[in-house]
C-alpha cells in the first residue's frame, strides 16, 4: 500500500522537495555549528530587522484569504451535496441555501476583519529598531496575529459548517423533519467563527502605528 | 651494449646543451647582416647554426687573420639600416629573381674570389662594425661616393678604409624596393670604378642599425605560467595596535579611511593624515579604550550575556575630541557594532549618517559626521600577536530585506501548492458507476 501511495507523482514530489528542504537545513545547521558559527543564527535580529509593515500585511492578507478558503471550501462541500441531492428531491434546493449563508459569512467576517486591520497601519519614519520604537513593533505584530487568528478559525469554522450542511443537504433529501435539527448544529459551528472575529479586535485593540 | 648505452647518454646531454645553447643564444634582439666579398681568398667560415648571432668578439676574431698582413683597401658599404628580412622582401627569394633589388650585390657575391656573410651579427651599437674595421686595419676611415671614388687615388701600401654611406627607405617618399635598388646600382658602380683601378679590395655590406628589430626573448627567461591582468596590489598599512604593560598587544584597530566632517566645512578630514599616536589607550578585561590620533576614541566594553552564554564585546562610544574647544562629539555603536569578544569585528562602511552604525548622542556629535571605510577593530583576546582573529561581518549572508522576501514568497508557495494539490486530487466519483446497469431517470415535475 505504501508502494501505490508512491507511485501517486504528488507524493514523489512532496517527498523530493521536503527531503531537499530539511537536508539543506540540517547541513546549513550542521557547517554553522562546525565552524562556531552559531551567534550568526540570531532570531531577535530577525524580528527586529524586518518590517512591522511585513507582518501587518501579512495579517491582512491572511485574514481574508484563509477566511475565502474556508467559506470556499464549505460551500463546495455543501454546494455539491445539495445539488446531488436535489435531482432526486428538489424541494431541498431552497431551504438548504441557509447552509450556504453560513458558510459565506465567514467571509464576510474576513473582509471585514481585513478592512479594520489595514486601517490601523501608518506611516512611521524610524529606519533602525531604536528609531522605530516597540510601539511599532507591538503593532505590526499584533496585526500579524490578529490576521491569523481570524484567519485560521474562519477557516475550520467554514468546514465544518460546510460538511455539517452537506449533511443538512442529504438528511433533508430523505426526511424533511431533520433539517430544522441539524441546523442547530450548524450553528454552533458558526459561532467559532465569530469567536475568532472577538478575539482579533481584542488583538488590535491596542494598536497604535506612527510616529 | 654499454657502449651504445653511454654513447646515447652522452648524445642526449649534447641534445640537451645543444638545446640549452640555443635557447640561451636566442634571447638577444638585435642583429644587422654582413657580407664579406674580396679578391683575396678569406678564411673559410663554418656556416652557423640557424638563428645563432655572431657576437663582435667572434667576428673580430675572424676578422684578426684577414687584416692581419699586410695592407688591406676594405670598402665598407654601410647602410642606414638593413635586416635579413630586407634581403627575403626585396631578394626577388620568392621565385622572382628578376625583380631583385640587389643584383649587383650578387654578381659581385660570386663573381668574387671568396665571400663569406655572417646572417646575424650582434648589434652593439651604430657605430660597432666601423670601429672595429678602423681598429683592425689602424687605418681612419675615408667618407666617399661613387662620384668622389673615380677620382680618387688610393694609395696601396697603407690600409684604407673606405666607407659609403647607403640611404634606407625611412621616409615614405620613394618606395623601399626602389631605395634599394639605387643602392645597389652605387654598389654596382663603386665596384667597377674600383674594379677600372685594378685594387684589391675586400668589400663588406651592412647596416648601421637594424631596420626591424624582433625581439626574440627565450622562453626560459619569460615568466612561465599566466600572470593575472591585474594591478598590483597597493601597499598595505599595518592596524594600529596597541600593548598592554606587559607587551602584549590588546587593542587592534584597522580602517581604509577614517574621515570626519566638523561642522561648517564641505568637505572631510582623513583621520589617516594625521600622527597616529596610541598615547591614553588602556585595556583591561572588561573595558578597553583606544585614544586615537589625539582626537577620537573608541570605548569597547565586554561581558557575559546568559542567554547566548558567550561573551560579547560592543563598541560602547566614539568620541571625538573637538580640538580648540575641548568639546566632545560622542557617538553610540552599542546597538550596531558587537561581535563575540574572541572574535574581531569589521564592516565595510561605520558611519553615522548613511546606515548608521554609529549614533550621536550628544548635541555636539549630532554636527559631526563620522565615515569609517573596510574597518576591523578587537578589543579582547588578541590570540595572535599582529593578527586579527575572525572577523564577525557586519554584513549576514542574507540581508534583512531578503529574509522578508522569502518568508512572503514562501508563505504564498506553500499556499499555492496546497491549492494546486487539492485540486488535482479531485476525481469524478465512479463508485457506482456501472456501465451495464441502467441509467438513471430524472423526473421531470418538482
Amino acid at each position: 500500500m505504501l508502494l501505490e501511495w508512491m507511485m501517486n507523482g504528488h507524493a514523489i514530489l512532496y517527498t523530493g522537495v521536503t527531503l531537499a528542504f530539511w537536508s539543506t537545513i540540517l547541513i546549513v545547521g550542521i557547517c554553522y555549528t562546525i565552524f562556531d558559527l552559531g551567534f550568526r543564527f540570531d532570531v531577535a535580529w530577525f524580528l527586529t530587522e524586518t518590517s512591522p509593515f511585513m507582518w501587518a500585511n501579512l495579517g491582512i492578507g491572511l485574514a481574508i484569504s484563509l477566511s475565502v478558503v474556508g467559506a470556499a471550501w464549505g460551500i463546495y462541500i455543501t454546494g455539491s451535496s445539495i445539488i446531488g441531492g436535489g435531482v432526486k428531491a428538489p424541494r431541498i434546493k431552497t431551504k438548504n441555501l441557509v447552509s450556504i449563508i453560513f458558510c459565506e459569512a465567514v467571509a464576510i467576517y474576513g473582509i471585514i476583519m481585513a478592512i479594520v486591520i489595514s486601517n490601523m497601519a501608518e506611516n512611521f519614519s524610524g529606519t533602525t529598531p531604536e528609531t522605530i520604537g516597540a510601539q511599532n513593533y507591538q503593532a505590526g505584530y499584533s496585526m500579524f496575529g490578529a490576521g491569523l487568528t481570524v484567519g485560521f478559525s474562519n477557516l475550520f469554522c467554514g468546514i465544518c459548517v460546510g460538511i455539517v450542511g452537506s449533511g443538512a443537504a442529504l438528511a433533508d433529501a430523505q426526511n424533511a423533519s431533520l433539517f430544522v435539527k441539524i441546523l442547530i448544529v450548524e450553528i454552533f459551528g458558526s459561532a467559532i467563527g465569530l469567536f475568532g472575529v472577538i478575539v482579533a479586535i481584542l488583538q488590535t485593540s491596542k494598536v497604535k502605528m506612527g510616529n | 651494449m654499454a657502449e651504445s648505452r653511454n654513447f646515447s647518454k652522452g648524445s642526449i646531454m649534447a641534445f640537451i646543451f645543444f638545446f640549452a645553447a640555443f635557447l640561451a643564444s636566442g634571447s638577444s634582439t638585435a642583429q644587422v647582416p654582413l657580407l664579406m666579398w674580396s679578391t683575396k681568398s678569406l678564411p673559410s667560415l663554418t656556416s652557423p647554426p640557424a638563428g645563432h648571432i655572431t657576437s663582435m668578439e667572434e667576428l673580430a676574431a675572424y676578422l684578426s687573420p684577414v687584416f692581419g698582413s699586410g695592407s688591406n683597401t676594405v670598402l665598407l658599404f654601410l647602410q642606414d639600416k638593413l635586416s635579413k628580412d630586407d634581403f627575403t622582401m626585396f631578394g626577388g627569394a620568392f621565385g622572382n629573381k628578376q625583380e631583385s633589388a640587389f643584383r649587383n650585390l650578387e654578381a659581385a657575391l660570386q663573381s668574387s674570389s671568396s665571400s663569406v656573410s655572417f646572417p646575424a651579427l650582434e648589434w652593439t651599437g651604430e657605430s660597432a662594425i666601423p670601429t672595429l674595421l678602423q681598429q683592425k686595419l689602424s687605418a681612419s676611415p675615408l667618407l666617399v661616393d661613387p662620384d668622389t671614388l673615380s677620382h680618387l687615388s688610393l694609395n696601396t701600401s697603407t690600409s684604407n678604409l673606405l666607407i659609403i654611406n647607403l640611404p634606407y627607405c625611412s621616409d615614405s617618399l620613394k618606395s623601399c624596393k626602389e631605395v634599394l635598388s639605387n643602392n645597389d646600382e652605387t654598389i654596382g658602380k663603386v665596384l667597377s670604378s674600383l674594379k677600372a683601378k685594378d685594387v684589391s679590395y675586400t668589400a663588406a655590406y651592412t647596416g648601421l642599425q637594424p631596420s626591424q628589430v624582433i625581439s626574440k626573448s627565450s622562453s626560459l627567461n619569460q615568466q612561465v605560467g599566466r600572470t593575472l591582468l591585474q594591478a598590483p596590489p597597493a601597499d598595505v598599512k599595518a592596524p594600529i595596535i596597541f600593548s598592554n604593560a606587559t607587551g602584549r598587544p590588546c587593542i587592534m584597530l584597522w580602517a581604509q579611511n577614517l574621515t570626519i566632517s566638523h561642522p561648517g566645512s564641505q568637505g572631510f578630514i582623513d583621520l589617516a593624515k594625521e600622527n597616529a599616536s596610541v598615547d591614553g589607550s588602556m585595556c583591561n578585561n572588561t573595558n578597553s579604550d583606544n585614544f586615537l590620533f589625539f582626537s577620537c576614541r573608541f570605548a569597547m566594553s565586554q561581558r557575559f550575556y546568559p542567554v547566548s552564554a558567550r561573551n560579547w564585546f560592543t563598541l560602547d562610544s566614539v568620541q571625538v575630541l573637538v580640538r580648540p574647544s575641548g568639546q566632545t562629539a560622542s557617538f553610540v555603536g552599542r546597538h550596531g557594532i558587537y561581535a563575540p569578544a574572541e572574535y574581531s569585528f569589521h564592516c565595510q562602511s561605520v558611519s553615522s549618517f548613511r546606515d548608521t552604525l554609529l549614533v550621536p548622542a550628544n548635541q555636539n556629535a549630532t554636527q559631526w559626521k563620522l565615515d569609517f571605510v573596510d574597518f576591523q577593530i578587537q578589543g579582547f583576546r588578541l590570540a595572535n600577536g599582529t593578527n586579527f582573529s575572525y572577523a564577525s561581518d557586519c554584513a549576514g549572508f542574507f540581508t534583512a530585506g531578503i529574509w522578508m522576501g522569502l518568508v512572503t514568497s514562501l508563505l504564498l508557495l506553500l499556499i499555492f501548492v496546497y491549492g494546486l494539490h487539492m485540486i488535482m486530487q479531485l476525481n469524478t466519483m465512479d463508485r457506482f458507476d456501472d456501465p451495464k446497469g441502467p441509467t438513471i431517470s430524472v423526473p421531470q415535475s418538482d
